[in-house]
């Protein structure tokens, strides 16, 4: 038996006397949850699809020694595809000029790769697998391309590979003797990337060294030797200019400079146009349904009338009954925002699995990772209850202002 | 306990005014039981409201232990009422989604908590006799038992007065008479109540016996025992015998 009473099970009793009204308040204040957190769940996803997108074009430009526009040749000076990694040559160039290209102005990521060797292994792919070194810290053009992100950073001994090698997540692949554990990937590139295993610089090193590796007609490969450097430049800059001020830090004929000629801007303006709608949606649904809200608010303190008139003749105090009313509102709004971004994520999570978002959508759809996801829950619940809590002021006020006679008797007269 | 001096309430209505309550005077002193009686609408409604402080009154004062209500803050009144005062209406009044228990209880979120709050619950409802009904929801309960329940609730923060508004009104004859038999145990004990009603036949529970008229007390029978009483005994007293 309870002896003990408390402001939390009078509010819920409160709640629970009028089931279906609550019920129905409840979910005018899911559908608005529902709504904000929709809104915010498609432009994220939308965002997050075409920010892979553009993740996913690599390098704006890529360094390299000079001989390396040999192979460029026939197919003309200027890549047109993805920079996701270099071509396998032997042509390489010691690090120490990473410096003098990341100070370029405009330039805003390097990060260097190292063409080891291309072996033939059956049990890991049908096709010749190539193996580079890079450097996972500061990558851009491979691990955008990872199926999962990566669970921690690469370590040594651990490797990327290709979408076509063999082998699962967390199991050995061989590679001249030595074991590597896959810690990830690639989705498919259409790219020589699919049949290329990655490893850390250190461990591509490691593995020049072993007898057999490196032809032994190719140039022995020292530390501190890289083939390329793979270069990013500041969003929106004019990559003309900085390639020629790439080219111009380095004496003629010691790099070549080579850049992709395509951007994302045309599709980068269009999902740029689509917050602003989801966005317009969201606040006429707030803004039709706020007055709702503030009329079931105040039909609801309308109805307790005498239940109010009760607790003020035994002593509740003005303050108490504002408080009252105001918690109730923001409980039900909890409840609500609650039970609408649940049910909001379960549909999202159920039309993503079959596919019919990305049809609907006719984009691909990048589920939000779950601390935005949890944000973007967090925004819409802070919205509902605000609305819930301003939408009860009034009725709130007008409660704690009626006269507690009058409230008793009122349904009398 | 209670001093009323000139008191007085009236109503705009348009173009006039009602006086409900006109120039009372009344005294109750610690331990009385007072019936106040009249016709629907002759004002012991709204004098009963008053001495409560749910009624500001338009001229006069009402004393509670010395303190002019009529002049305190609404949160000192609500403080003072959450304390002194316990009310009972002529409809119980109870939440119907609270169990017994938790209706009896529910003054105390009003009042300073204390920890034997649960315990003294417990006995309020075994004194008003509905012990065995404290788990049970208002809508099993009779007319007569919502009433104790109502009483017990009333009597929760351990008030100096208690105040009932025709509190059995509803009822049928025989649940009032066990009404007015609490009501007359529990003024027995200790407890002072002013209650109004419009049955004369409960005149004789009253340790003083009021009539109103018009917002006036125009009358004062002399006090009644009401020891061994039984209700239907005095069934044959008329207004017209206390006026």
């Amino acid at each position: 038996m309870k002896k003990k009473m408390s402001f939390q099970s009078f509010i819920i009793a409160g709640i629970r006397n009028k089931p279906g009204r609550n019920l129905a308040t409840a979910f005018c204040f899911a559908f608005i949850a529902a709504n904000i957190f929709s809104g915010q769940y498609l432009i994220a996803g939308a965002v997050g699809s075409v920010n892979q997108g553009v993740s996913r074009m690599g390098a704006d430009f890529i360094v390299a020694p000079i001989e390396y526009t040999v192979l460029l040749r026939g197919s003309g000076p200027e890549n047109t595809f993805a920079i996701v990694k270099t071509l396998p040559t032997v042509w390489r160039m010691n690090n120490n000029r990473m410096d003098t290209i990341g100070n370029v102005q405009g330039v805003i990521g390097i990060s260097p790769q190292l063409y080891v060797a291309t072996i033939n292994a059956s049990e890991l792919s049908s096709l010749p697998v190539d193996i580079f070194g890079f450097d996972p810290e500061t990558d851009f053009t491979i691990q955008p391309w990872l199926r999962q992100p990566l669970k921690n950073p690469l370590s040594q001994g651990e490797v990327i590979v290709g979408h076509q090698i063999t082998g699962d997540i967390l199991s050995k692949v061989q590679v001249s003797n030595r074991s590597y554990t896959i810690a990830g990937r690639l989705d498919p590139t259409q790219s020589a990337a699919d049949t290329t295993i990655f490893m850390g610089l250190d461990d591509a090193y490691s593995l020049a060294q072993t007898e057999g590796v490196v032809p032994l007609s190719a140039p022995r490969i020292s530390r501190g030797d890289i083939n390329a450097v793979l270069v990013r430049i500041q969003p929106g800059e004019d990559p003309d200019p900085i390639g020629a001020r790439i080219r111009r830090s380095f004496p003629p004929s010691q790099v070549t400079v080579i850049g992709r000629h395509f951007t994302l801007d045309p599709i980068s303006q269009d999902i740029q146009g689509l917050p602003g709608l989801l966005k317009i949606i969201s606040l006429v649904i707030v803004v039709a349904t706020f007055p709702l809200i503030a009329l079931i608010a105040a039909m609801v303190t309308h109805e307790r009338q005498r239940e109010i008139g009760l607790i003020r003749s035994m002593g509740a105090k003005r303050n108490v009954i504002f408080s009252l009313v105001i918690v109730e509102s923001l409980f039900l709004a909890a409840i609500g925002g609650i039970a609408g971004v649940a049910a909001s994520l379960i549909a999202f999570l159920l039309l993503n699995t079959t596919g019919i978002l990305n049809s609907a959508l006719q984009v691909s759809f990048r589920q939000p990772a779950v601390a935005d996801t949890g944000y973007m829950a967090g925004i819409a619940l802070f919205v509902v209850i605000a609305i819930g809590g301003i939408a009860s002021l009034v009725p709130a006020y007008t409660s704690s202002r009626m006269n507690p006679y009058d409230a008793i008797r009122g349904e009398d007269r | 306990m209670i001093n009323v001096d000139g008191l007085t309430k009236t109503f705009r209505m348009d173009n006039y005014e009602i006086s409900a309550v006109d120039d009372v005077q009344l005294n109750v002193q610690p331990g009385e039981f007072i019936l106040i009686f009249g016709r629907s609408g002759c004002g012991k409604s709204t004098l009963l409201g008053m001495l409560a402080g749910l009624i500001r009154p338009t001229k006069g004062v009402v004393r509670v232990h010395g303190v002019d209500i009529a002049h305190l803050s609404d949160d000192d009144v609500s403080g003072l009422r959450a304390k002194e005062i316990g009310f009972v209406f002529q409809f119980s009044g109870l939440l119907s989604t609270l169990t017994v228990l938790e209706n009896v209880l529910l003054p105390t979120l009003f009042c300073t908590y204390s920890p034997s709050s649960g315990l003294r619950a417990l006995e309020l409802l075994e004194k008003v006799g509905v012990l065995d009904r404290a788990d049970a929801y208002p809508h099993t309960l009779s007319s007569g038992e919502m009433k104790r329940v109502a009483i017990a609730r009333a009597l929760i923060n351990g008030p100096a007065l208690l105040i009932a508004d025709e509190p059995t009104g509803d009822l049928d004859v025989d649940t009032e008479f066990e009404i007015m038999e609490l009501f007359r145990q529990l003024n027995h004990e200790g407890t002072t109540i002013v209650m109004v009603t419009h049955n004369p036949d409960l005149v004789p529970y009253g340790t003083q016996s009021y009539y109103m008229e018009r917002g006036k007390i125009v009358g004062k029978p002399k006090t009644s025992s009401c020891e061994n009483l039984d209700l239907k005994s005095v069934s044959h007293l008329t207004t017209r015998d206390l006026t």
